[in-house]
């Protein structure tokens, strides 16, 4: 009964804070009480989307429509298990990336600024996640851009005002491709809602077919650009690692699966499997995201600057999910969903612990990571579990969604990617061990001239190190015990091929 | 309870060894005693699992995705006793071997993980287990090789490491494969599906993706390479379970896919059989030509899985009656498991006191130390395979099953190889054996520091743990029937193997021949290979061992390292270093011509012409009419107001350019659409 008021809290609260972050003057603010005004905030949003997803699961509608922009373009909110996946975890990890900042902030200026946008943008992604109908989701989406903008930019060096500018760019010009192909969908389709297999009836895919395929491709590429897809990945490795830590966390983490999220509604819930099925787009989508995967892992593995080296992996891990979702098969699928979601805990947790090492140390590059260990033990441990979960080392979570993707591509039958998809996604998880595993093993074993009396105890304040605990801890726990979780997914998988 | 008995001793050790690291962040000696109690107590829950819950079975649902098997049957149940065996002994050995160690903490806790994962692998009753805990294995094993952190220690735990990942996602991939193709990765129900799989082709990949990943584990041709490097470097406990057990457990996965996947597949037979008779006869040759004590036995391990691997083969190649070669095979590897342990523990303790390995350094340690030259010898007859010890039953089977196979000319090249190697071995130990335990030291100070040691060089406790593991050696080797044969029966169903063997006379003529070759061969290497090629005299009397392996010839740094450090991610950044510019590269290249920014025109002092006469006149106007002074200038008005007018024109045309080239663009692909 109250589901709607639930939907409004989880979208407004992050936007109303995020405002009066911006509106209120300075000086009615204290640094500290700010901050954790922030987490409150942060806290209450949470809380909202848990007592939504809780009246949820207990089998109530949730739909709002706000208001029509004309006939037929309503601004409307409808959840579904898809939405209500996205949601959690990116309210979650939001969270813990805000628990992060309290501390990490100390190192920068404009903690208000920061805070505004932080927040704004979440109720950014919360919209997307909650869009009933590609409108709404366009708008969203658009909206992310602008609102992450700042972070990226936040801390105003020529570096990042350059990055920025190059985010936009990349995101405007990918946001109005898709544009193209939201205009066709609207002329041909039924409805503008989600529907799960799509609104297209089969009379109209069969007299359209060009068309319709080029819309769906722009789309693809064009929302693919958030997520990182050749050949619009560029602007990813520029722009995540000049943005503070734990913006950088939210940004590869969980707004390039704003990017994913949008890709999957418009191929499975607005054009349907069925249209691209065994057509050019498909094999066009498969060869883009092996080229990335690849891609980002390789030039992951020769790039010097931790956080940079991340940001490629992030470019390559992103196509992990959008290789699965191109399969256009049920198994691949959920490996792409598992892997959105444990790809989201790892690669926050390993932007995070690079951030405690630069804010502890100032260190940010690999080769100055020697001994890192022996003075962070906590960090760098935890750096190392989500690390091999990232590689795919069983039993950590990374293996699983692996194997899902795998089996997928392996039994689809698609001509010649059916084998060639799991040999990239192998050379990839080398080149990821190739990448990550040198910072723990320079970090534990230093070499025995290492001077142990010079070492000093540098282990960040609780505050950092908890969140990172939790995510590691969560990377794990969620490869041993996945069986829950790739129920669920399968059902949302099982709707829509 | 029940249903996870079997996973008990699997998950003991690993919670175990968190406990003993939080202890040993407080006291060292509790943290010791604490980790001796987990690996004895291991070993007789194992010896309890192994005797009374023969064909048990554990399932874990749902744990990692696709849940956990296990199972014990008569294999499965001695694997895991030998191996909670060897820990035990080795970490009674630890506690001197380590006492000047740092980061023994480190040390303790990877250990007592590694042995839950290695129960883990030998207890699985389906590969996606036998992975899970394969991984697990190579990751937490790979801190043994680097413990010390010296230089080559770090650079052999990265070859170690480097081959455990490749290996273990080729394996991956074989599992894949297979999965796709029959559905299944349940051990026991492998043979039926793959026997009924139509299209053999995708099984020999798979089964060759997995034999790669299994293979680089044990040690097998051309993927060896960590062998040699990473056991010397490693400290001696661990060097004694990497070669003992460690190997075996990619043995095991060998023998599951040659068991159960290939049962009876000649082809398949005969690769194995080749890529045995390679690394067995290529380990040997290497071990001969060493000087080092611990590559000496590393090589010999490697060569030592090449006879097992020769044993896989020939099962493969006899299927039903293969009863000679699984008990062969069963038995070398038990018996090299104990044999490599006393071998390497006793290697420890030359190394403990000397901290030498080089054969020229340690020479003359073992005199009047009885007790170390009695163990030692033990494990050099063990392995050496005379009679009465039991290295030579498990090679005599080994034997008659290549001999029984067939007297085609290319099995009796097979049976010669064999015991050349064996021979081989014969040379090896021999030379490792009077060296240390006969010859004289070349420093004479250096002899009557060796002798000097007469309790000193070992304590109790560590006596005790190379005692016990020596004294089993001829003991199952004097009781052939009785003790192996048994064992072999017991654990022979595995390996789908269910009627009665037949036991070869072992101390009978025919099986004797077999030995007495070798041992003839061994002696002749050693007196006439190795004495006057390997001993060469310095220009006084003394005679010192040369290295006279050619320095080049390393597989690892003339193929591996270049390949993988250079060459192929040379390729792959060149190429990805152009993907990755594409678009940028695109947009300089359209900003330095199509889309090129006008020029906006700074304020200079040149002036439009028109606008600067017609200000000038103004200005003298307005000074004549009104007597301003000349600041307010008509003059400089007009030319500011000129300019601006030439850059909003220079905006609009460029913005007007871009505009009809977007729009022309946008036309042509409604033409295309149109005309298609």
């Amino acid at each position: 009964m109250y589901i709607q008021a639930w939907i409004l809290c989880s979208i407004f609260i992050p936007a109303a804070a995020g405002l009066l972050f911006l509106v209120l003057p300075a000086r009615k603010m204290r640094e500290k009480k700010m901050s954790w005004a922030a987490v409150l905030a942060l806290v209450l949003t949470v809380a909202s989307v848990g007592m939504l997803l809780f009246s949820y699961s207990r089998g109530t509608k949730a739909q709002l429509t706000l208001f029509s922009l004309t006939e037929g373009l309503d601004i409307s909110f409808r959840l579904d298990d898809l939405g209500a996946f996205f949601l959690g975890f990116i309210a979650f990890i939001w969270l813990l990336g805000g628990i992060f900042s309290v501390e990490y902030l100390n190192h920068e200026h404009h903690k208000r600024r920061f805070w505004g946008f932080y927040l704004l943008t979440l109720c950014a992604l919360q919209g997307l996640s909650l869009a009933g109908n590609l409108v709404t989701m366009y708008l969203f989406f658009e909206m992310m851009t602008l609102v992450s903008m700042p972070l990226v930019l936040h801390t105003q060096t020529h570096e990042a005002v350059m990055a920025g500018l190059k985010y936009l760019f990349y995101s405007m010009c990918g946001a109005y491709m898709a544009l193209f192909g939201v205009f066709v969908f609207y002329h041909f389709g039924k409805s503008m809602e989600f529907l799960p297999g799509g609104v297209m009836d089969s009379a109209v895919l069969a007299q359209n077919g060009t068309i319709l395929h080029l819309g769906i491709f722009l789309m693809i590429l064009g929302f693919g650009v958030k997520a990182g897809m050749f050949p619009m990945h560029a602007w990813l490795p520029t722009a995540h690692p000049v943005a503070p830590a734990p913006a950088s966390a939210v940004l590869s983490a969980i707004i390039v699966k704003g990017g994913v999220l949008a890709v999957m509604r418009s191929v499975y819930y607005v054009a349907g499997a069925e249209l691209l099925k065994g057509s050019w787009v498909q094999y066009a989508w498969l060869i883009l995201a092996l080229i990335t995967i690849f891609l980002g892992s390789m030039l992951a593995f020769k790039e010097p600057v931790l956080k940079k080296r991340l940001a490629y992996s992030s470019v390559s891990q992103a196509s992990y999910i959008m290789l699965g979702m191109a399969v256009l098969n049920p198994t691949a699928l959920t490996g792409s969903l598992l892997h959105v979601l444990f790809h989201a805990f790892i690669k926050t947790a390993l932007f995070l612990s690079a951030g405690a090492v630069i804010y502890q140390t100032g260190y940010t590059r690999v080769g100055q990571l020697r001994g890192i260990g022996k003075e962070m033990p906590v960090t760098i441990w935890c750096y190392t579990f989500v690390s091999l979960a990232l590689i795919g080392i069983p039993p950590a979570s990374g293996f699983i969604s692996k194997w899902y993707l795998a089996e997928g591509l392996l039994e689809s039958g698609v001509k010649t990617f059916s084998w060639l998809g799991p040999v990239v996604l192998l050379v990839s998880a080398l080149l990821t061990a190739g990448y990550l595993l040198p910072v723990t093993i320079d970090g534990f074993l230093p070499g025995e001239d290492y001077n142990y009396q010079a070492r000093k105890k540098r282990e960040p304040s609780v505050k950092m190190v908890l969140p990172l605990i939790i995510l590691a801890a969560g990377a794990l726990i969620m490869g041993v015990f996945p069986g829950g979780l790739i129920t669920f997914l399968g059902n949302i998988t099982a709707a829509v091929v | 309870m029940k249903e996870i008995q079997l996973a008990i001793p699997v998950f003991y050790p690993m919670a175990g060894a968190l406990i003993t690291y939080l202890i040993g962040k407080k006291s060292r000696e509790a943290r010791n005693y604490l980790a001796d109690f987990i690996v004895v107590s291991e070993f007789f829950m194992l010896l309890y699992g192994a005797v009374c819950l023969q064909g048990t079975e554990s399932i874990l649902e749902g744990v990692c995705g696709m849940g956990l098997h296990f199972t014990m049957d008569g294999f499965r149940g001695i694997y895991g006793v030998v191996a909670a065996f060897m820990w035990m002994m080795t970490i009674i050995f630890s506690r001197e071997y380590f006492r000047h160690y740092r980061n023994r903490n480190r040390y303790y806790l990877f250990q007592l993980i590694t042995l839950g994962a290695t129960i883990g692998v030998f207890l699985s009753a389906n590969l996606y287990t036998t992975f899970i805990f394969f991984e697990i294995m190579s990751f937490t094993s790979y801190v043994w090789v680097a413990q010390d952190e010296r230089k080559e220690s770090l650079r052999a735990a990265q070859t170690y490491l480097a081959v455990a990942v490749i290996g273990g996602m080729v394996l991956l991939m074989g599992l894949f494969m297979l999965y796709t193709s029959v559905g299944t990765l349940e051990v026991s129900e492998l043979y039926e599906a793959c026997r009924n799989y139509p299209d053999k082709r995708v099984l020999y990949i798979s089964g060759s993706c997995l034999l790669v990943g299994f293979g680089a584990k044990a040690g097998a041709f051309p993927l060896h390479i960590w062998l040699p490097k990473a056991h010397p470097v490693a400290p001696a406990p661990a060097s004694a379970l990497l070669s003992g057990i460690l190997t075996k457990a990619g043995v095991y996965g060998i023998l599951i896919i040659s068991c159960y996947m290939f049962y009876g597949d000649t082809k398949w037979g005969s690769m194995i059989l080749a890529l045995g008779v390679v690394t067995m006869f290529g380990g040997a040759v290497l071990a001969v030509f060493s000087i080092d004590l611990k590559r000496t036995l590393a090589c010999s391990s490697m060569s030592q899985i090449g006879f097992i691997l020769v044993g896989t083969g020939m099962q493969c190649m006899l299927a039903e009656e293969n009863g000679l070669a699984v008990h062969g095979t069963f038995l070398h590897m038990m018996n090299h498991s104990l044999i490599k342990l006393v071998l390497f523990m006793v290697a420890g303790v030359v190394f403990m006191n000397t901290h030498q390995l080089n054969l020229n350094d340690i020479r003359g340690f073992g005199r009047k130390k009885p007790f170390l030259h009695l163990t030692f010898l033990m494990g050099a007859l063990g392995i050496g395979g005379i009679p009465l010890w039991n290295g030579y039953i498990s090679k005599t089977l080994l034997h008659e099953s290549i001999v029984e196979y067939s007297g085609a000319p290319i099995f009796v090249f097979v049976e010669w190889i064999f015991l050349i190697s064996g021979g081989l071995t014969v040379a090896y130990m021999l030379k490792l054996y009077l060296s240390i335990f006969w010859e004289k030291n070349t420093d004479a100070a250096k002899q009557v520091e060796f002798e000097g040691m007469k309790k000193s060089y070992i304590d109790k406790q560590s006596m005790f743990a190379i005692g016990a593991s020596a004294v089993i050696l001829p003991v199952l080797g004097m009781t052939p029937v009785k003790t192996m044969e048994k064992l072999a029966g017991i654990s022979q169903g595995f390996m789908l193997m269910h009627e009665e063997p037949h036991i070869p006379r072992f101390f009978g003529m025919v099986c004797l021949k077999g030995g007495l070759i070798s041992i003839g061969i061994g002696v002749l290497v050693y007196l006439f290979v190795i004495r006057t090629v390997f001993l060469r005299k310095k220009a006084g009397s003394a005679s010192y061992y040369v290295d006279a392996w050619p320095k080049w010839l390393d597989l690892e740094n003339l193929i591996y390292r270049p390949l993988f450090e250079r060459i192929l991610p040379f390729i792959g950044v060149f190429l990805c270093r152009i993907g990755d510019s594409l678009i940028d590269s695109i947009i300089v290249l359209l900003r330095k011509t199509l889309y090129k920014d006008c020029k906006i025109p700074h304020r200079t002092g040149s002036l439009p012409k028109l606008d600067a006469v017609i200000g000038t006149l103004l200005d003298k106007g307005a000074v004549y009419l009104k007597k301003r002074e000349e600041s307010v200038s008509y003059r400089w008005k007009l030319g500011r107001k000129a300019l601006e007018r030439r850059e909003s024109r220079d905006m609009i045309r460029f913005s007007l350019s871009y505009g009809l080239q977007l729009a022309g663009i946008g036309m042509l692909f409604i033409l295309v659409y149109l005309l298609l």
